[in-house]
């Protein structure tokens, strides 16, 4: 088991803000997450993309913030798209019920 | 018994240890990739339990973790010496998110209901200054979900 240093690497399209979160999001990554949704959270000009293709490790305090991010884009109108969830992740997803509640899109969607 | 011990400070950097830790026993009593990655997630909730209701001064607290290998399964022991006991009720009231409007979801108290699902048994006792979480996960019986 290598530990994969978490970062979140921000990616711009014409429509789209594009985080890529990568490693293991625990609890003690959780500011850091927040400091990269900041400033594109509240954008409503373009969806928002969580790409999880990189993501090793999820559990509550994780799937805390999605469902936080949920809420805001939900009362702001604006689009919010999970993609690449991997099996494991997606395990934890359906467990927790937030499966329902995400929309799956790919990056050339949207 | 032979107990294996690790103590953390009761803080969220030191998580990821545990989970390196449980990740080496697990793996030589040769439980499956999934049920390893199932273990991992129930020991951080109980983890994360113990620092977010831990002591207030992150210098103090500790996090006691006890691996206890048996034949047939691992029992996992997290206390916490933390002033504030979770309620021992939190147990019946864990529950994963409703189905309701997207406003109405609650954005915290997944870790309790996850650690329930994931695991074969799930205690939570009060202590005297603190919390103990027990979770136990059975060796190559056929899943229960």
């Amino acid at each position: 088991m290598k530990a994969e240093q978490f970062q979140v690497v921000q990616e711009e399209t014409t429509n789209q803000y594009i985080l890529h979160v990568i490693g293991e999001l625990d609890l003690s990554v959780v500011p850091q997450l927040r400091a990269a949704l900041e400033p594109v959270m509240n954008r409503t000009e373009k969806a928002l993309v969580l790409n999880l293709k990189q993501l090793k490790y999820i559990d509550s305090t994780g799937i805390g913030i999605i469902v936080s991010v949920l809420k805001l884009r939900d009362e702001l109108k604006a689009p919010f798209f999970v993609s690449d969830i991997p099996p494991a992740i997606k395990r934890l997803f359906d467990l927790t019920g937030i499966s329902r509640y995400l929309i799956e899109g790919t990056e050339a969607q949207a | 018994m032979n107990a294996i011990r690790l103590q953390i400070p009761a803080h969220a950097d030191y998580i990821d240890l545990v989970r390196i830790c449980l990740y080496g026993i697990a793996s030589k009593m040769s439980y499956a990739y999934e049920d390893i990655e199932d273990m991992k997630v129930a020991v951080s909730e109980a983890c994360n339990n113990a620092v977010i209701h831990g002591t207030p001064d992150p210098n103090e607290g500790v996090i006691d973790i006890s691996f206890e290998p048996e034949d047939h399964a691992l029992t996992i022991k997290v206390n916490n010496s933390g002033s504030e006991a979770l309620a021992t009720d939190v147990l019946d009231k864990a529950a994963p998110l409703p189905d309701a409007d997207v406003s109405g979801l609650r954005v915290g108290g997944l870790g309790i209901y996850l650690m329930q699902a994931l695991m074969d048994e799930v205690e939570v006792n009060a202590l005297e200054n603190g919390t103990e979480v027990v979770l136990k996960k059975y060796l190559n019986v056929a899943s229960e979900h």
